[in-house]
């Protein structure tokens, strides 16, 4: 099923009318569609490899006077398809401000919230929609899979990046190689705690997109008790998870160490000098504490690898950059 | 000849009575039906949180055959390919299956308000809408009952009776 199958359904039929149009105009550009923006009162918007608006006859422009205007009916609208006309059935998704379709696709919503005693209870009124396209890349990770592994075992890594630049992506991706045992003597049960479920794509609790087939997925759950649920019930000889950053997720890493098994997961930094100048992230920098510090950027285009660095002696092993692509 | 057109003449006043009458009944029978439905959708929503494409249907598998057509519809064309909003589909449901079922037009009124809201709030005011207009189906359900048994046999009578006064003016 092709994602346009899988995410139309959800927009209203004018917007659906106008990025069909834009789809059959632009096929090539098309092609690189990474988000559809839908903000009341502003025109239509698609990141496709740029950030460009559309018009109501499906023609891509910069021009904002000619583009489609996106009422907050047709967000509201929008809103109510993807829950299935049950807004109700959304709490908790109003609550972490995304939710998940059916294919890994996930919906970011912005708007005014609903706040009591200085916590969030809820967002009230949706304003802003980001349609974030799930791309699965099977096999972009393989050139780095003999950097990332010693003596048959995965290493501790951190893949870091910029916004977009393809980490979950090539996370996803590894950990499909280590489940599936690729360039390994022996292929490795994984414990995925994917908290805000854009690793695996679950929808309904079954990952959407490929995490392999030794891999165990919690989805939804906070990193820290999910990585103890799975040590204790799952036995797993890699522990991965999404982005870390938050306070108290260093602990957790620290834990996981002491526990034995390996572990992969991203963070968001620019580069390595970011990367070790972060408050939240510096310690596993500074006291090496992962051995391969994989680094992504944009500047060829999304998953433009910059290098893989050594965490432990903090130099590079491999600095050709290059973009990471699917080789078959 | 003559006697036999009057005793036909009188049948057909008190056919006449009857259904009407039997409409009565019917109207009650529906509410009460009603109210069963939305008894269970409470349920589905307040305690499951079942999406409504689902819960409908769920019931109105369950459901007496009058009802289970309002249900259905709804279910179905919310999962159509227009992109209704729950409140256009409910709107929709209502107005095809208005002639085929026995309810009063306050009773449709009733049942139009109640999606007004349906599916686009929490799951508290969900809850709230449909205890609503639980009470206020059987409010209807009530004044329905009395109806029937107050004025079912009067409307029998009254076929008959009003079959034998053509019968007297004609014969």
């Amino acid at each position: 099923m092709s994602f346009e199958e899988q995410v139309f359904p959800f927009i209203t039929p004018k917007l659906r009318r106008a990025l069909e149009n834009l789809r059959r105009a632009v096929p090539d550009q098309w092609g690189k569609l990474e988000e559809i923006r839908l903000r009341a009162g502003c025109p239509l918007q698609v990141e496709m490899g740029q950030s460009m608006l559309v018009t109501p006859a499906g023609e891509p422009t910069t021009e904002p006077g000619f583009a489609l205007r996106v009422t907050a009916e047709d967000v509201h609208r929008t809103l109510q398809l993807i829950g299935g006309n049950s807004l109700y059935t959304l709490e908790e998704e109003l609550k972490e401000g995304f939710i998940t379709l059916a294919g890994g696709h996930r919906v970011g919503l912005a708007g005014e919230c609903l706040v009591e005693g200085g916590r969030l209870i809820r967002l009230k009124r949706v304003t802003s929609l980001n349609l974030r396209i799930a791309r699965e890349l099977k096999g972009i990770g393989r050139v780095l899979l003999p950097l990332l592994t010693r003596a048959g075992r995965p290493l501790r890594t951190i893949i870091i990046s910029p916004p977009q630049a393809g980490k979950t992506t090539l996370l996803r991706d590894l950990i499909r190689s280590f489940s599936n045992g690729e360039e390994l003597p022996a292929p490795v049960k994984v414990g995925l705690v994917d908290e805000r479920g854009e690793v695996a794509g679950s929808f309904r609790g079954v990952p959407q997109l490929d995490v392999g087939v030794r891999t165990d997925v919690l989805t939804g759950c906070p990193k820290r008790e999910g990585v103890f649920l799975l040590l204790r019930s799952m036995g797993p000889q890699m522990i991965a998870t999404d982005e870390i950053g938050r306070p108290g997720d260093l602990d957790l890493i620290e834990e996981i160490l002491n526990t034995g098994v390996g572990f992969i997961t991203t963070a968001h930094a620019w580069d390595t000098k970011d990367f070790a100048l972060r408050p939240s992230l510096r310690r596993l920098w500074a006291r090496g504490l992962v051995e391969r510090v994989v680094v992504l950027s944009r500047r060829l285009g999304p998953g433009t690898l910059e290098g893989v660095w050594d965490g432990r002696t903090r130099e590079p092993i491999f600095s050709q950059v290059q973009r990471l692509e699917v080789r078959r | 000849m003559k006697v036999m057109g009057a005793l036909l003449v009188i049948a057909a006043g008190g056919m006449a009575g009857w259904v009407y009458s039997t409409l009565l009944k019917k109207r009650w029978t529906m509410l009460q039906a009603l109210i069963q439905a939305f008894q269970w959708l409470e349920t589905e929503i307040g305690y499951a949180s079942v999406p409504l494409g689902e819960a409908f249907m769920g019931i109105g598998a369950r459901a007496p055959e009058e009802v289970k057509l309002i249900l259905t519809t709804f279910a179905a064309a919310l999962d159509g390919p227009a992109g209704l909003t729950a409140d256009e589909a409910w709107q929709q449901s209502l107005a095809q299956n208005r002639e085929a079922l026995p309810l009063k037009v306050e009773d449709w009124a009733l049942l139009a308000d109640f999606g007004r809201t349906l599916g686009a709030t929490d799951r508290e005011h969900q809850v709230t809408a449909i205890r609503r207009t639980l009470e206020r189906l059987k409010h209807q359900a009530a004044g329905a009952e009395e109806d029937y048994r107050k004025n079912e046999r009067l409307y029998r009578y009254l076929g008959i009776a009003g079959g034998a006064l053509v019968v007297l003016i004609f014969y």
